[in-house]
């Protein structure tokens, strides 16, 4: 027999999941302009029919139908989605940080327009040939005086300027790693509210959207693997449980970051053992330390392999560090340096000393106006071409004394006149830089063997220098191209993934009409019901009255 | 596909930055008629423009180089024809005095002449243009002749100028052989042989010979300086022509081609504000604004 009261009953029910339908509706359209929101749906579920099957049911023709109830409250979002977000997220963040490093690297090397280097050594060799032809005058002299200096000024330029962005990325590196580390912090923090949520079959949906946020940005800074655990307790099927984090290598090594309500941090490992996010000189490893910022000591991740193929995690922190330089041991156990500004330091370097030192030997060979033989034009730099561009400058030396002859007349004096050291230096440009040259104009057979200047292997220093902003061009038109089409890709998941989950308003009108009726159609099944009590109660049983 | 208005309107605002930035890099092209400014904007034009700027400043450099050949050979040229002009003077006087019917005091009038035809030959051989002494090789910083002291040029080397790559031209004369020092011993001689009261026309004579000499060494000279004027006027002409091609081959390389970038800035334009009149609708009444 079933209860008098049951349609009452039954019509409470679907009133209660009515209104929690309209309540979600109004979360949905107030979250419409939420970041990282996924609108949310009720799942409704009919109740247990009357009567249950057992021993002593009631006697009825079919079950009895008890109403509805809101069996969940689910988040609408595809986890596929988010793992190719990721993805994206994660080439864009890498190809990002390069393409601005290299753009800014573009605007300090100017090339090509009439300032950059190749302009002022073009000068430089200018004002020699004009030297050339007028080697007795005192103007033209100060004139290669002047060039000289303003092609070692040029030189001292471009080294402060590609180390001064040089350390910018540092702190790049430095602030990107402490984001790292808070976003780590945070997911461990959402995890650890999650975890205290879900054992009671409860799902936290906003706080799912707040930890997929979170990773979401975290996916930009380094590569990584999200695995869910269950939590805990009597968890509901739809609970999506407790992120467990890790990096992944291009190795595809992992190594955990956030385990439950526990993380780790990033950071460089300076002997301490205490945590530290300032990018040293020499970048070789990143440590990972503790929550509470001591270093463990069996978790290090290698940047590179021997060749200096670079190992560590895709994202904008790996490209901050390949333009930022990062050094490894070789196999002979030889420490080198790689990366887009070191080796842009590094070909300055190199120009510079063969620059500089093939031009004081071609110098020293001239004879100056006061018929002495040369000094030396440039600053010696030693035999080590390292920091040449930082180190190279004019020695001391006057007008009288720029070597520009090649014979003296019989009294030592100098042929004034005579410029044809002059064109020797100015040729110098030209020259391949593994060979020996013979010097024009002078008496016996001089000549250089450049192999004792060259840091150039077999280039002159114009197709050196042209080799060296063709591949700077090269690899920013490469990171410029990949960062667009990472860009593209990222847009074109994260419209799908819209798609899935974001707010549609009309959508929410149309549940909101729906939802509504349903609501006031269980209300007037409620007056029903009551109108036939009514009758039961006070308009029966007055038979004879 | 079920589209959301966030959608639409993030779409929008993204088309919208795009074009921005087509607009941005077309009025950067403009502005520096460059089809690039950076090394990634296009790899291999940028290191053909290194090359080519090269080029070019090497070939203005020779084109520069020219005007100091020029004055070389001109002002050498013109001081050898004066020098050429004094020498016939003095042959001419040998052959008038060398006439019998010339008595002393004629040919002492003709010393004077001859004297003063020597000094004029000294002046010549010291020529000087801007700093530089044109007839002592190399040696332009001192003066090649001072007869009075013995002094006589001594410095046969060349002056050579770089006209084009590797092609040294030389742009001097040999003034030990135009201003020897036989050639003034020889006028010396002549002009103690015209003070002599003894002198016959027959010892006149007999430096007609050494003068023809003189003479032919000068016009030898006068004619390869003429033969490298020529040269130097074809290389000349040679190099203009090379800084035409270097300049049209940079332009070629790096400049924009003015009328394509404005079209192609115009239809951006037209682009841009359909994009912009479109995000005007994007923004559509809802379902609510129907709903009563």
């Amino acid at each position: 027999m079933r209860s008098t009261f049951m349609g009452l009953e039954t019509a409470k029910r679907a009133l209660f999941t009515q209104q929690s339908a309209l309540h979600t509706t109004g979360h949905n359209i107030a979250n419409a302009n939420t970041p990282g929101y996924s609108r949310q749906r009720v799942n409704f579920g009919t109740t247990t029919p009357f009567a249950p099957a057992a021993m002593n049911r009631p006697q009825l023709p079919g079950q009895m139908g008890t109403g509805v109830e809101a069996n969940s409250i689910q988040r609408v979002r595809d986890s596929f989605l988010d793992i190719q977000y990721r993805q994206e997220s994660n080439k864009l963040g890498y190809w990002d940080s390069k393409s601005s490093a290299i753009s800014e690297m573009e605007n300090i090397v100017n090339e090509p327009t009439t300032n950059g280097l190749g302009a002022v050594m073009g000068e430089f060799w200018q004002s020699l040939q004009d030297l050339s032809v007028y080697p007795e005058n005192d103007g033209a002299r100060n004139v290669v005086l002047e060039r000289g200096q303003s092609v070692v000024d040029t030189f001292h330029y471009l080294n402060d300027s590609l180390n001064q962005i040089k350390d910018n990325i540092g702190n790049e590196i430095s602030v990107s790693l402490d984001s790292v580390n808070s976003l780590l912090q945070q997911i461990a923090s959402v995890n650890s509210q999650i975890s205290d949520v879900e054992p009671h079959g409860n799902i936290p949906n906003d706080l799912y959207d707040r930890r997929d946020t979170l990773v979401d940005e975290l996916s930009g800074y380094i590569d990584i693997r999200v695995t869910s655990i269950k939590s805990e307790g009597d968890p509901a099927d739809e609970a999506e449980g407790l992120y467990n984090i890790s990096i992944v290598g291009a190795n595809g090594k992992e190594e955990i970051l956030v385990a439950n309500k526990d993380y780790n941090q990033l950071g460089f490992s300076n002997g301490s053992g205490k945590l530290t996010t300032s990018t040293p000189d020499d970048v070789n490893q990143i440590t990972i330390f503790s929550s509470d910022g001591k270093e463990i000591a069996s978790k290090k991740l290698p940047l590179s392999d021997e060749n200096g193929n670079l190992l560590f995690s895709q994202g904008r922190v790996r490209g901050l560090i390949e333009s930022y330089g990062y050094s490894y041991q070789d196999s002979t156990g030889t420490t080198q340096v790689k990366g887009t500004y070191p080796e842009m330091l590094d070909n300055l370097d190199r120009l510079a000393y063969s620059f500089s030192q093939t031009f004081n030997a071609v110098h020293e060979k001239g004879i100056d106006l006061q018929g002495n033989t040369g000094q030396s034009f440039f600053g010696d730099l030693g035999t080590d071409h390292e920091n040449a561009s930082k180190r190279i400058s004019m020695s001391d030396i006057t007008s009288k004394e720029v070597a520009a002859s090649t014979t003296t007349n019989a009294d030592g004096d100098v042929n004034a006149g005579d410029g044809k050291n002059a064109v020797n230096l100015s040729n110098i440009q030209n020259w391949l830089m593994n060979e020996t040259v013979t010097l024009d104009g002078f008496d016996g057979a001089e000549s250089i063997n450049l192999n004792d200047y060259n840091r150039l292997e077999t280039a002159s220093m114009n197709s050196f220098y042209e080799g060296v902003i063709g591949k700077l061009g090269v690899q920013g038109l490469q990171a410029n191209r990949l960062a667009g089409n990472s860009e593209i890709l990222k847009q074109s998941v994260e419209e799908k993934r819209m798609s899935v989950s974001s707010v549609s308003l009309d959508e929410e009108m149309t549940n909101m009409i729906q939802f509504q009726h349903a609501y006031n159609a269980a209300a007037r099944n409620i007056t029903m019901v009551d109108e036939m009590l009514d009758k039961i109660i006070n308009g029966m049983g007055l038979v004879g009255r | 596909m079920r589209v959301t208005q966030s959608m639409l309107s993030s779409n929008m605002l993204r088309n919208l930055t795009q074009s921005y930035e087509k607009m941005g890099k077309q009025q950067e092209q403009i502005a520096t008629q460059k089809k690039i400014s950076r090394p990634s904007d296009d790899p291999v034009v940028a290191m053909k423009g290194v090359l080519y700027r090269r080029n070019l400043t090497e070939v203005e450099q020779y084109k520069r180089n020219f005007s100091e050949a020029y004055n070389w050979v001109e002002n050498a040229d013109s001081s050898l024809d004066k020098a050429n002009q004094a020498m016939q003077r003095l042959r001419e006087l040998l052959v008038q005095t060398s006439n019998d019917t010339y008595d002393a005091e004629q040919r002492k009038a003709t010393r004077a002449e001859v004297e003063q035809l020597k000094e004029h030959l000294e002046e010549i051989g010291n020529t000087k243009f801007g700093d530089k002494y044109l007839f002592n090789g190399t040696d332009t910083t001192n003066k090649p002749l001072d007869v009075a002291n013995g002094v006589y040029p001594e410095n046969n080397e060349s002056v050579e100028i770089e006209l084009s790559k590797g092609v040294h031209i030389k742009v001097n004369i040999d003034g030990t052989s135009v201003f020897s020092q036989e050639m003034f011993d020889d006028i010396d001689n002549i002009i103690a042989t015209l003070e002599d009261e003894n002198t016959t026309g027959d010892d006149i004579n007999n430096f007609l010979t050494n003068m023809d000499t003189h003479m032919t060494n000068l016009s030898n000279e006068r004619s390869s300086l003429g033969a490298r004027y020529n040269r130097i006027e074809l290389m000349d002409s040679r190099v203009s022509e090379q800084e035409v091609i270097a300049t049209r081959v940079m332009s070629d390389n790096e400049d924009i081609d003015f009328e394509k970038v404005i079209t192609d800035m115009k239809v951006q334009e037209s682009v841009h504000r359909a994009a912009l009149s479109v995000g005007s609708r994007i923004i559509q009444p809802s379902l609510m604004d129907f709903l009563r």
